[in-house]
């Protein structure tokens, strides 16, 4: 109430939030007598405030050091790129950029901008902002920046004039659009301004906001959160309805985000629920749970290099031995969808008569009985330490590999140890059983990075496959722009992929968004899994 | 004082006889644990359809959220309990106690040397340490008890250690001195009985401090890995479904409030028994 | 003299044990199997990148060398920098010291608080109902496991009656920090609502935190008025017609607690290392919830520095309670 109420400064506030020590006296008289009348402080309502709990901390507010889904709401809600991924299934929008055009050899990117558009502090938006913002990504090494480096070299993107930016690929690549969204653009001559010893500004743009976002941040604290303010010059305009402020929360425990989302401390909340939770929150009376078709898939890698793994009919044996029903629909109580290939089922390249492999323990030891070599260890499954999830997937697994006689260990490794593990053959588990998320919207986010040789050993390959057959098709699918020759690639891809068993493939997410009932406009899109808010309003 | 007369002291002072009830309830249930389980293959196996299912008469304290009986978990969980207890807890006897009686008897440099390595460890709380080795090795059951036994012999070397300088000025330790006994016989026949009771006491004291460490570290995600029905990562695995799953948290926290009850009390029963000196100082 | 001789004497002794604890955990951490390098250079780093920025931090030299100039390092008051949150671990610490010194200073609080009474009226009224009642709970409070207390509390006064927040320090962002106590800063801006908030945030963990200790308190409490209950002065202001409200009370009391003082300070190093498991349950943004990341995490520099800050505090402890025992009981050395 009383931070609403001191939001701006003024003859009251010396500073937003926080009462002057002059304040104070004549306050408590106001106080009281609101009190004795039985009145709020007038202008508390006018304000829409919205406040997200999300799962996990926002540790920095630069555009350039994150692609995750943890801190999308910082990208997306403070920044602009040239284009946009939106709505579901996810559209490649034009947002900065008015058109592009690609050259003939696929290799140079043209984009023309949007005439006066505005960061936050007035100045304009201009095509060597866009290239700063490359460059800068590229030089600091983070976030999305391994994905631009494998396509373009740093010096390579140029201001053509005031409004039109060009990028020259160093070899075509059919995906570079699709991480266009990933330039976000920041106020080259503010951070600039701000750079201490060469750094690109990493230190301030950690803390500060350089954007031309729908919202201008207001406050950070790398242990609580953000608080980003309406932007009203934002070039895309606003509705009739719109929210003034947005805070965006770590919340990190599950029951913490529930209970508040339902006394109404929180408008939304982030992380993927359980049954139970969700059927608890419709209850309350309070809140909603909106849902959506997503795309982010859970699968267990095996690591191919190693026996007994390296052999494939064990590998297509550990496939008939999950019980996938029991997990999707007795565990999760139903809220997700088999996905029986490494695509998600609802994009684009699926082959949609492979049907995968079923729980079957007869059909596993008969695979098990034709294979080459046998088990004589017991295999190692790894999952995410503090995601429950994937600890009940490795535990139901090992369940069923017990009943075929196959002995296995379940350990717990935390994210960062488990990356670089997979960095090595030797040192990859047998088993990894995680996610893979929508980073951007192309079956190469999946199939690609994951069974591509030259990706063996990053976050999204620990299966260290090599294929060459998958590979030459791979390589095509990359190189090709034609959409439909682009998805038939794809098909074959996955269809010999599937045979191979390279991993086993569990489900599809489907999206829960728990919101107070009021709320309305929310625009889920897989990329930014709901987290931008310029269209939402309260009712 | 014989052994016979110890225990029927501990039987006439009624907490020490509860306490030794819920150590002996809790040893019998893991030896017995195949015969007094309702669902024996709990342990390992799992059945989704029955998941989080609460108490009634085929599942006495309901299920967990792999469908398994929680009741036959929690019995065959006093296993992995009291086996990280006794191992880690007579390891750290048999570290400490040598390093104590060797250090306090002879004064020597390398004695002095070890005690201050002890030192070090005292200077920690245990279970930090605990955790960093623990998280070192990589959680198992193997590897929690050397984590407990690292950290856990520095306090009966100092309490040896103590116990001996100050025997070693006794009458009767210097008459034998004199008198030309070898010091291995001393120290064997005359030092040791002596410290016993302290560390007889310090051990069942330390079995329950264990067992909350071990317990703790579970729950942090360090301590057996699943399948096996370890106490405290239950009570992990139930926050998540807790207000619903009131069921699951609660025989688990039961389990290790009963056993390390029941090593406390047997401790200050022990105490009053065998240390009557140190009993006006602590309680009546 | 006695006493100065003392503290010199432990004071020397405080440098080497340091060394050696430093030396122990350096060891430990060191050998945690994942790779601090190709945490820092981000999840979709080359392996030619991971390689350079190994060199540059130094990792690649043999571990002695580390060691020695982690010493050289910890002299000039630096305790390295994290590698997760990229910060100075000193400044990390210090900035969420006074987390871990609220809670553990409002668990005293209430430890005492209700402890000492307690013990006082149970060993006035030995072997009543009430004495047993206290003595069970005493019991009982040791034997608990603290996460399974807090999950407890929390499942009633959180969950169920609502009342209390689950977790956390304060609803939203914190008042401006001016001593790092969300309590007093709330107050020192004027904000009362904050104050009610962090105080709620405080009831659960510090509550949780209490009951060991309380039960210590209680059982020297009680163990020291029946001591002197029985020493000749109060059989004698008995006989001259004193109150006996007023004897238990004042002279009594103030006898008995000497014991209790000395074990008040070995348990504020006590309730620091219950705050490692107890602020993890409660998300409390303190150096336990700091070290437990860090561990997860393998940012070595983080959990050195925490379990050097950890053993500082608890060895000083350990010598304000010699001194303090030293002082208050002329007779005999420390126990």
């Amino acid at each position: 109430m009383l931070s609403r109420w001191c939001s701006r400064p003024g003859p009251w506030c010396s500073r937003p939030g926080q009462l002057s020590r002059r304040a104070v006296l004549p306050f408590f008289s106001l106080l009281a007598l609101a009190a004795g009348l039985g009145l709020a402080p007038a202008g508390a309502a006018a304000q829409a405030r919205f406040v997200f709990a999300n799962e996990s901390d926002y540790d920095t507010v630069d555009p350039h050091a994150s692609f995750d889904v943890g801190r999308v709401a910082v990208r997306l809600n403070l920044y602009d790129g040239l284009m946009r991924w939106q709505d579901n299934p996810a559209r490649l929008e034009p947002w900065i950029a008015e058109s592009h055009s690609i050259s003939s050899d696929g290799k140079t990117y043209t984009f023309k901008m949007r005439k006066g558009v505005k960061f936050h502090d007035g100045s304009e938006v201009k095509a060597a902002d866009v290239v700063y913002s490359l460059e800068r990504i590229l030089a600091l090494g983070k976030g999305a920046a391994a994905l631009f480096k494998s396509m373009i070299e740093p010096g390579k993107a140029k201001a053509i004039d005031e409004n039109t930016v060009a990028f020259e690929l160093s070899k075509p690549s059919a995906i570079f659009l699709s991480i266009v969204p990933e330039i976000h653009i920041v106020n080259a001559a503010l951070v600039k301004k701000n750079e201490v010893n060469g750094d690109w500004g990493a230190a301030w743009l950690s803390k500060n906001d350089a954007g031309s976002g729908a919202y201008k941040l207001k406050q950070f604290d790398p242990a609580i959160g953000f608080v980003g303010e309406r932007f009203a010059a934002h070039f895309k305009g606003w509705g009739a309805k719109y929210l003034d402020e947005i805070e965006f929360r770590a919340v990190k425990d599950t029951n913490t985000r529930v209970l508040g989302l339902m006394k109404g401390d929180f408008n939304g909340i982030g992380g993927y629920l359980q049954t139970d939770q969700l059927k608890r929150i419709e209850a309350s009376g309070n809140a909603k749970v909106l849902d959506a078709e997503s795309m982010r898939v859970m699968m267990m890698q095996f690591n191919t290099t190693r026996a007994p793994l390296n052999d494939v009919d064990v590998r297509r044996a550990l496939n008939y031995v999950f019980d996938y029903d029991g997990f999707n629909k007795n565990i999760l109580g139903g809220l997700v969808e088999r996905n029986p290939t490494p695509l998600p089922n609802t994009i684009w390249g699926n082959p949609k008569d492979v049907t995968g492999y079923s729980f079957d323990l007869d059909k596993a030891k008969a695979e098990l009985a034709k294979a080459a070599s046998k088990i004589d260890r017991p295999l190692e499954i790894h999952f995410l330490t503090g995601f429950a999830q994937s600890e009940q997937a490795a535990q139901l697994f090992q369940n069923g590999l017990q009943k075929i006689g196959v002995q296995s260990k379940v350990i717990g490794t935390p994210w960062p140890t488990i990356v670089e593990r997979f960095s090595k053959p030797e040192t990859t588990p047998d088993i990894s059983v995680y996610w893979i998320s929508t980073y951007y919207a192309d079956p190469h986010n999946w199939i690609g990075e994951m069974f591509h040789s030259s990706g063996a050993g990053t976050f999204k390959n620990a299966h260290h496959y090599k294929n060459p057959k998958v590979d030459a098709l791979l390589d095509k699918a990359v190189q090709t722009t034609d959409q439909a020759a682009r998805a038939k690639l794809y098909e074959e891809a996955t269809r010999l992929v599937v045979a191979d068993a390279p991993g086993l493939w569990i489900y599809n997410t489907k999206w829960y968004g728990p919101y107070s009932k009021k709320l309305q406009g929310i625009v889920f899109c897989p990329i930014g899994n709901a987290q931008e808010m310029r269209t939402a309003y309260y009712e | 004082m014989g052994f016979a007369h110890v225990i029927r002291q501990l039987v006439s002072d009624r907490s020490a006889l509860l306490g030794l009830v819920l150590v002996l309830l809790v040893v019998l249930a893991a030896l017995l644990a195949p015969l007094i389980s309702t669902h024996p293959e709990a342990v390992w196996d799992m059945s989704p359809a029955n998941r989080l299912k609460p108490p009634s008469r085929e599942w006495l304290l309901g299920t967990d959220r792999m469908g398994a009986d929680i009741y036959s978990r929690v019995i065959y969980g006093a296993r992995i309990t009291l086996i990280i207890a006794f191992v880690a807890v007579g390891a750290a006897l048999l570290i400490g106690v040598p390093i104590g009686l060797w250090a306090g008897w002879h004064e020597f440099w390398v004695g002095e040397a070890l005690m201050r390595v002890s030192d070090v460890f005292l200077a920690v709380p245990q279970i930090v340490l605990a955790i960093a080795i623990a998280q070192t090795l990589g959680p198992s059951i193997e590897n929690v008890i050397l984590a407990l036994s690292i950290t856990y012999w520095p306090w009966f070397a100092r309490l040896v250690y103590a116990e001996v300088r100050s025997l070693k000025h006794e009458t009767f330790i210097e008459a034998a001195i004199a008198l030309g006994v070898p010091k291995r016989r001393i120290v064997v026949q005359h030092v040791l009985p002596n410290v016993l009771s302290p560390i007889i006491v310090r051990t069942s004291i330390g079995m329950g401090f264990t067992i909350l460490t071990a317990a703790a570290l579970g729950f942090l995600g360090l301590g057996a890995p699943p399948p096996a029905p370890e106490w405290g990562r239950m009570i992990s695995e139930s926050r998540e479904f807790l207000p619903e799953a009131w069921w699951y948290a609660l025989a688990p926290g039961l389990a290790i409030f009963a056993v390390v009850m029941g090593f406390n009390l047997l401790g200050d029963g022990l105490r009053d028994v065998l240390d009557p000196r140190l009993r006006r100082a602590h309680d009546r | 003299m006695r006493i100065l001789a003392l503290i010199g004497k432990r004071l020397l002794w405080f440098v080497p044990t340091a060394a050696g604890l430093i030396a122990v955990v350096f060891f430990i951490s060191r050998v945690i199997p994942a790779d601090p390098a190709a945490l820092l250079a981000g999840e979709t780093a080359s392996r030619e990148a991971i390689e350079a920025l190994r060199v540059k931090l130094g990792l690649d030299r043999p571990l002695l060398v580390q060691l020695l100039d982690y010493y050289r390092q910890l002299l000039k008051g630096d305790l390295g920098t994290s590698l997760f949150t990229t910060r100075p671990v000193a400044e990390d610490l210090l900035a969420r010291l006074p987390a871990t010194i609220e809670l553990t200073l409002a668990a005293m609080l209430m430890a005492i608080a209700v402890g000492i009474p307690l013990g006082v009226v149970s060993a006035t009224r030995r072997n009543s109902l009430l004495d047993h009642g206290v003595r069970i709970a005493t019991v009982a409070g040791l034997a608990m496991a603290s996460f399974w207390l807090a999950l407890v509390l929390q499942l009633v006064f959180a969950m169920d009656l609502g009342w209390l927040p689950l977790q956390g320090r304060i609803a939203g962002f914190p008042p401006p920090a001016v001593t790092g106590f969300m309590t007093l800063d709330a107050l020192i801006a004027g904000r009362f609502d904050r104050f009610a908030s962090a105080i709620a945030h405080l009831l659960l963990p510090a509550m949780t935190l209490a009951v060991p200790a309380l039960a210590t308190v209680v059982r020297f409490t009680r163990a020291g008025v029946l001591d002197t209950l029985e020493k000749p002065f109060v059989t004698y202001q008995d006989a001259i017609g004193i109150p006996r409200a007023l004897i238990v009370w004042k002279y009594v009391l103030r006898n008995a607690l000497t014991s209790t003082i000395t074990q008040i300070g070995l348990l504020f190093g006590i309730l620091l290392a219950g705050a490692v498991v107890i602020e993890t349950v409660f998300q409390w943004p303190g150096i336990g919830t700091y070290a437990f990341e860090a561990i997860l995490q393998s940012d070595y520099a983080a959990v050195m520095g925490f379990t050097v800050y950890a053993g500082g505090i608890f060895m000083i402890a350990n010598l304000l309670v010699d001194i303090a025992h030293a002082s208050i009981d002329p007779r005999g050395g420390h126990a």
